[in-house]
């Protein structure tokens, strides 16, 4: 019997492991029949025919009396005809013959099956049942069961056609997933005959066809001053200045609209604009998010680099290779380096919890994120249900998923310690400043170096930076008084390992027997005695508690051998260095004093140096001595020397010092990136069964995703990830989704409602399209044309669709109320972020500056940010659990999940933000004032003006008057301009305005 | 009971003082007609509840079991001697399982009411209501860490974004005050996971929580984001109110029928009725100086939180649908988090038995109790033995205890138990899971059938987890 890892055929009822990413709520009978299959293979043969008949029937009544009651209350509920958790039922014979995902749960005889191991609680991670332990005469009833042939009648439960197989839905086959619309080749599809009509494009002819099939017939075209807004919002997200108003409703040129697209196309806003929506996409964020979330503090660059490679319009394949594999395509541009690298924070800006302790998990739960995100934002596809098991409804087996993590687990993502953290890589120099760094590092490097030996050498020669009484963690032992040699003289015996991690010692460094050896070590001591006499031995150690408590110190002196034992946790009495061990006579020549490790417990031994202290007739009444350390101007000639040399070093390494920070302060600031890298050795990994990282099924080859592949793609090299071919695989024409994903992302941000309206799911879970062709033809057009993102959207808003009122004629509701067929312009909401840039815009306080960190310097952590900046939104710090307000308010896209589509609620908070928020009581009161310093005469033309601002458009009679009587004083309908009165009186106009429903929308 | 039944019912349909505005949005509501067009209308559970709202009293950081509700005397006999326990923390980092020192409790107990359930001298006002209490002795969860657990405990999920409880049960059920939001927390922490505790993650943001307040400040100034504008004097609010009634009206006359508009508009009317009757409800003015005691208000130690305890009675009372008061602050180290001096875990208890205890007996006078669920509890409970042989105790997923009340839960109950020492459940487990899957019960939901599709899938508080406790339904 195979067990693998710890969490055998139990999952559900975990009490500490960590669960499954995500399980299923229903369906739950499709159990692993794939499994299942397999360990029938390898199923138990009750082989012994030694099991006698008595042995039989004991077991029988052991089963019917024990085991059956038990099974029926405690077991069957969730491993029965009903539920099999962990693949398993207890309510037939062949239930647990076969076993769960952990293969046969009893075999007749072992003593050591599965069941009997988790009922007996014998593993923390699996015990059963899970609410409490059985009684222990139960569980030995079980136990006699089993070893006594585990006799079993049950042949069918009673609900038998209910067998897990019988009615589970089936994942789809590779072939059938292939016949499904979304991995069939995109092809160009003929242009529908619709005859002399109202389209203008060529897509408005799929769309007309469409139209004309129910009878339906298209809104007329939108007047120029609702396009001017809608198209402003939907290319830059800004609103249009009066003036920009005014010039595009004169401008009598028949191509006016097209200058406007293209004039809107070429801004940076654009860039700003549309960078944002691939934002959404890849839940960009700038904290790592979870409990104890950790700032992202360069994640501004991939940031800047969406921005810039729309405003570049950077090709989407392109951009997709750069964002995968950027790190690994070659080029010889360092700027192009420089994004390339940058784009791979794609991989990176998940939602992590990076102190997981269990590394291997960790891991697998990035990779499992990043399949997570390139898998929905680039495919269309939640591949992420098959880290658990196959794909429950499209043709993604757990084969093709841990192909494709092989792949991200051979790359590079995390740096390991405690909490963990993102790779980081640094970013390429410009060739001008690189020579000039290279030149300064070098330099850098060899001072650093100098000052490094410079301090080894102050140290050899005692020196201490910080002035303390023994001047520093090491003593020389000219320092000391009488006879002293240190470790460094001495005979060792055994492996003794040198260390300088706690002081006072002796010399360079001290010694210690690692704990190891016991018995085996020793450190002979042979100093020479130049007059016969008493003297007083003593030992140095470095004392700390773990250390030995009872080192072995041997003396052989004239009348024989002395053992004493020395605690070396208690620091030594004299000077904290030197521990006396007695006084013993010596004759002249060499003495010997051992250190030991015999019998030595409780941490390690340590030796270092001894001292012999002449007895002089004066000591002897006196008793102890209370130092043997001399002062530096006490000590020898030599002692002297090195005073003069650790002067001269510290004047050196004070010098080289100085130099380092200055020249650190020139050095050419060399920026990181969050960015990948491959593995240093790339491998295949193992199917983990129900996605436990610990629970090892078969080893898979790494790969793409077989159900969008063909047959002519590169092998992956064993030395490389794979990273590269899976960026090509993906960007490539011929892969079925891409192209249709991001042609109908782009769709659905013009149109506000996808071809295909689960615009993250094109799966069999996810919407159809309601134009196939239409998708086709825009997915087509868009490759052919170099993958580029303006021609695509410029194709777009050049369309009578895009160009229809939004009107709700009510012939065309009775048949389509939900605008399936695009029989009108689908009216858009603001977005928070529109609503704020307007906000900002209005009242002149917008800072437009491109690109560029916007964290606050010195942001440790996002919990209490102050969003105080002026610029636009999308340069807003996105903190996984700390976003503006407003974000939060309006639907924000949630950086903790992927998601290309934004909710439009429609709640009390929004309203009491409108209503109340200092932001739009302060900006209200700006906008007032700015408009009061113009030079329009009336409350009119204030008004008026005010409108356009606002919404674009003058106001109806209505509108006037409910305007005018607000800004004007009920007594004598006219106010003073100049007075706070007014200011108040036009702010609350804007407020009424920013509020209204024509602002909220664009119609 | 007919009193306190009219003045719920006239909190809820009416709400405070805005009588006339309030009637002509419910005639606009009922005009339009039908729930379809509300999501958080008043929903039918699945089957009859047992309870119809919850109240759920945080104890943020993780009170320890076997100082308050989890006696053990095996803790005294062994007090200071060293065993080998599986540390949750250091079984995670070195997959070991380490030595420990045994700490008996510094606190004593004693046997309280009928049921003879033992409290520790930390909680003497809850000790009197044990007779009305549910304790789960055999709850054990996942996560090692604050943030991790928090997040488990609110969301189902340590890490992935999942809604809150609180939006589940919303979602489930609408609410019953149309002025109110039908969730709300009173001073949630901003850390831990902040926001993310409250939130609605993929339910529509109908359902999200409304937080009053923030972990850290005064509960006296404790207010909904927004609710309030210092600028503009009621008159001048209502004028501008006025004015975007009239744009509007203009506006959507081009659109009638228009769903989207008329959301908007209604989001506007609600927002107004909040502003003018949450503060009423907020403001405890009015609560007679006798029922302010039985919460502590008005001594320092106490205060704070029985003024949120008594907001979460004003709230109920006005059919909040789920309501939670957090005893937090914002620290990665929060409150109830004695690593060393356990003996602070005394300051915790001081300022949260009294309020807990007055707003026991509070809802069991008013007939609350009936059909409101209590739940009071930590994230997780403490290790039985010292931390790093200190004078503190470490976090314990393993086994931990949460008390109940009301809402259709056995009275002077206790169900599961936890090993000799207090460290494992071992018996009447009870995993988070099955909890947040017992509570979904008590409301009349089934926590296998209340999904949301997300993702090509439907999501659900409780995973593929979970199991009712129906050993403590009475």
């Amino acid at each position: 019997m195979i067990v693998h890892g710890s969490c055998r055929f139990r999952f559900d009822h975990s009490s500490s492991g960590r669960r499954g990413s995500d399980g299923f709520a229903f369906a739950r009978r499709i159990v692993w029949v794939m499994l299942l299959i397999g360990f029938a293979i390898c199923s138990p043969v009750i082989s012994s025919l030694a099991f006698a008949e008595e042995s039989r029937e004991r077991s029988l009544e052991l089963f019917e009396k024990h085991v059956r009651p038990t099974l029926v209350e405690h077991c069957v509920r969730c491993h029965g005809p009903k539920k099999q958790k962990g693949g398993l039922r207890l309510d037939i014979r062949e239930g647990w013959e076969e076993g769960g995902d952990s293969g046969p749960a009893v075999v007749a005889g072992d003593p050591e099956s599965l069941l009997l191991q988790v009922i007996r609680y014998d593993d923390l991670s699996l015990e059963m049942p899970p609410k409490g332990k059985l009684p222990d005469a139960t569980i030995a009833a079980f136990e006699q069961w089993v070893v006594s042939g585990a006799a079993d009648p049950r042949e069918s439960s009673m609900d038998s056609s209910d067998l897990p197989t019988s009615d589970a839905v089936k994942p789809p086959t590779l072939e059938e997933g292939r016949e499904f619309w979304a991995f069939q080749p995109v092809v160009q599809p003929a242009l529908p005959d619709t005859g002399e009509s109202w389209a203008v494009k060529d897509l408005d002819r799929f769309v007309f066809a469409r139209l004309q099939e129910h009878g339906l017939t298209p809104n007329p075209d939108a007047e120029r001053i609702v396009l001017l807004r809608r198209l402003y919002f939907d290319l830059i997200g800004l609103p249009p200045t009066t003036e920009q108003v005014d010039a595009f409703l004169n401008d009598p040129s028949e191509n006016a609209y097209e200058d406007l697209v293209d004039r809107l196309l070429s801004s940076q806003h654009f860039g700003e604009r549309w960078g944002r929506h691939w934002l959404d996409v890849v839940r960009f964020a700038e904290s790592s998010g979870g409990g104890r979330t950790l700032l992202f503090p360069n994640a501004w660059r991939y940031r800047d680099y969406v921005i810039d490679s729309f405003f570049q319009d950077v090709p989407y394949d392109q951009f997709l290779r750069q964002q995968i594999a950027g790190d690994l395509l070659p080029t010889d541009d360092w700027e192009q380096k420089a994004r390339n690298l940058t784009a791979t924070a794609f991989l990176l800006l998940g939602p992590i919890n990076y102190e997981m302790q269990d590394k291997d998990i960790l891991e697998m739960d990035i990779v499992d994120e990043q399949l997570d995100t390139i898998g929905k934002a680039m495919m269309g596809m939640t591949i992420g249900c098959a880290r658990c098991h196959d794909h429950k409804f499209d043709p993604i087996p757990a084969a093709d998923y841990y192909a494709m993590a092989g792949i991200f687990k051979s790359t590079q993502s995390v740096i390991h310690s405690n909490v963990s953290k993102w790779n980081m890589m640094d970013l390429p120099l410009a060739p001008s400043e690189a020579e000039n760094f290279e030149e300064q590092s070098t330099k850098l490097a060899r001072l650093e170096g100098e000052l490094k030996s410079a301090k080894q050498a102050f140290a050899e020669v005692g020196g201490s930076l910080d002035g303390s009484s023994i001047q520093s963690k090491s003593l020389p032992a000219d320092r000391l008084d009488g006879i002293v040699m240190d470790d460094v003289d001495a005979e060792r015996i055994g492996d003794w390992v040198q260390s300088t991690s706690i002081g006072v010692f002796v010399g360079r460094h001290y010694i210690h027997d690692a704990e190891q050896g016991r018995g085996a070590k020793r450190v002979i001591y042979r100093p020479v005695i130049d007059a016969a006499g008493r003297y007083r031995v003593f030992v140095s150690y470095t004392a700390s508690n773990n250390r030995a408590t009872n080192t072995q110190v041997q003396v052989r002196h004239v009348d024989g051998q002395e053992s004493v034992r020395v605690n070396q946790r208690n620091r030594p009495s004299i000077d904290g260095l030197l521990e006396p061990i007695g006084e013993f006579q010596f004759e002249q020549g060499p003495a010997e004093i051992v250190i030991s490790n015999d019998g030595a417990s409780g941490g390690v031994v340590i030796a270092d140096a001894i001292v012999l202290l002449p007895v002089t007739d004066a000591e002897e009444t006196d008793g102890q001595a209370s130092s043997l350390v001399r002062s530096e101007s006490d000590a020898s000639d030599e002692a002297q020397a090195s005073k003069v040399l650790r002067d001269r070093l510290r004047s050196e390494i004070k010098e080289l010092e100085t130099k380092i920070k200055g020249l650190k302060k020139r050095l050419p600031k060399r920026a990181a990136v969050m960015a990948t890298k491959d593995a240093a050795s790339p491998k295949d990994i193992h199917i983990a069964i129900r996605g436990q990282t610990h629970q090892l099924g078969d080893l898979v080859p790494r790969g793409m995703m077989q159900v969008a592949s063909w047959d002519s793609l590169p092998p992956i090299p064993t030395a490389e990830s794979g990273r590269r071919q899976f960026a090509e695989w993906i960007s490539s024409p011929q892969h079925p989704l891409t192209s249709r994903v991001m042609a109908n992302r782009v769709w659905y941000w013009l149109m506000g409602r996808g071809i295909v309206s689960s615009v993250d799911n094109f799966g069999s879970m996810g919407q159809s399209p309601t134009h196939p062709l239409l998708l086709d033809h825009l997915a087509s057009k868009f490759v052919e044309r170099g993958w580029s993102i303006k021609a695509l959207i410029r194709e777009i808003v050049l369309s009578r669709t895009y160009r229809m009122t939004s009107a709700a004629t009510p012939e065309s509701v009775a048949v389509d109320p939900e605008n399936q067929l695009f029989w009108r312009s689908d009216r858009k909401r603001l977005r928070a972020e529109d609503i704020r840039d307007s906000l900002l815009f209005v009242s002149g306080d917008l800072d437009t500056r491109y690109g560029g960190s916007n964290i606050r310097p010195g942001t440790k952590i996002e919990y209490g940010y102050r969003f105080t900046s002026k610029r636009r939104s999308v340069y807003m710090p996105v903190f996984r659990n700390t976003l503006p307000e407003i974000f939060e308010v309006f639907d924000f896209a949630d950086p903790n999940t992927q998601a290309g589509s934004r909710g439009a609620s429609a709640v009390a908070s929004q309203a009491l933000w409108m209503m109340n928020h200092p932001m739009m009581m302060e900006q209200s009161e700006k906008a007032a004032t700015r408009l009061l310093g113009q030079s329009l005469v009336s409350d009119e033309d204030r008004v008026r003006h005010a409108y356009m601002q606002v919404v674009s458009r003058p106001p109806t009679e209505r509108e006037l008057d409910v305007a005018i009587s607000l800004v004007t004083s009920s007594s004598d309908g006219s106010t003073d301009i100049s007075s706070d009165v007014a200011v108040s009186r036009y702010a609350m106009l804007y407020r009424v305005l920013f509020q209204c429903l024509d602002f909220r929308y664009l119609n | 009971m007919s009193l306190i039944t009219t003045r719920r019912e006239a909190l809820r349909s009416v709400g405070c003082g805005f009588g006339l505005l309030a009637a002509s949005a419910l005639a606009q509501r009922n005009a339009s007609g039908s729930s379809k067009s509300n999501p958080l209308a008043a929903k039918q559970p699945l089957f009859p509840p047992r309870a119809k709202r919850v109240i759920f009293i945080f104890m943020q950081g993780g009170p320890s079991q076997v100082d308050t509700f989890d006696y053990k005397p095996m803790l005294e006999q062994l007090d200071g001697e060293n065993q080998a326990f599986d540390d949750a923390r250091v079984l995670a980092k070195t997959k070991e399982i380490k030595q420990h020192r045994v700490f008996q409790s510094p606190w004593k107990f004693k046997q309280y009411g009928d049921c003879g359930q033992p409290v520790s001298e930390l909680f003497p006002h809850i000790a009197k209501h044990v007779d009305d209490l549910c304790f789960l002795k055999g709850m054990h969860t996942d996560g090692v860490a604050h943030g991790p657990a928090t997040l488990f405990m609110h969301t189902g999920s340590i890490n992935l974004v999942r809604p809150s409880v609180g939006s589940w049960v919303l979602y489930g059920l609408g609410s019953e005050n149309e002025n109110l939001p039908g969730f709300i927390t009173l001073q949630p922490s901003m850390g831990n996971g902040g926001p993310r505790n409250f939130n609605n993650a993929f339910l529509p943001a109908v359902y999200q929580g409304t937080a009053v307040g923030r972990a850290g400040t005064s509960a006296k100034d404790a207010r909904i984001r927004n609710l309030r504008n210092d600028t503009l004097s009621p008159s001048e609010q209502l004028r501008q109110l006025e004015a975007l009634r009239s744009l509007n009206a203009v506006q959507a006359a081009n659109r009638p029928g228009d769903r989207e508009f008329e959301a908007v508009i209604n989001s506007y009317e609600l927002a107004w009725r909040m502003q003018n009757s949450v503060p009423d409800i907020l403001n405890l003015a009015d609560e007679p100086d006798h029922v302010q005691k039985m919460y502590g208000i008005g001594q320092k130690a106490t205060d704070d939180f029985g003024r949120q305890c008594l907001m979460a009675r004003r709230l109920c009372e006005a059919g909040v649908r789920y309501i939670q008061v957090n005893y937090s602050d914002n620290g990665n180290n929060p409150r109830w988090d004695q690593h060393s001096n356990l003996e602070k875990h005394a300051d915790h208890a001081m300022a949260t038995d009294q309020p807990v205890a007055g707003l026991l007996a509070d809802l069991k006078q008013r007939g609350l109790l009936e059909d409101t669920l209590v739940w009071w509890g930590g994230e997780f409970g403490r290790t039985p033995y010292a931390q790093s042989n200190g004078t503190g105790r470490d976090h314990n997923p393993y086994g931990f205890t949460i008390f109940l009340a009301g809402g259709g839960v056995k009275r002077g109950f206790s169900h599961g138990t936890t090993d000799e020492f207090g460290h494992h459940a071992i018996e009447g487990k009870v995993h988070m899971h099955d909890w947040h899957a017992t509570l979904l019960h008590l409301l009349g939901l089934d926590h296998e059938e209340l999904t949301f599709m997300h993702d090509g899938r439907p999501f659900r508080l409780t995973d593929v987890y979970g199991d009712v406790v129906t050993e403590i339904l009475a």
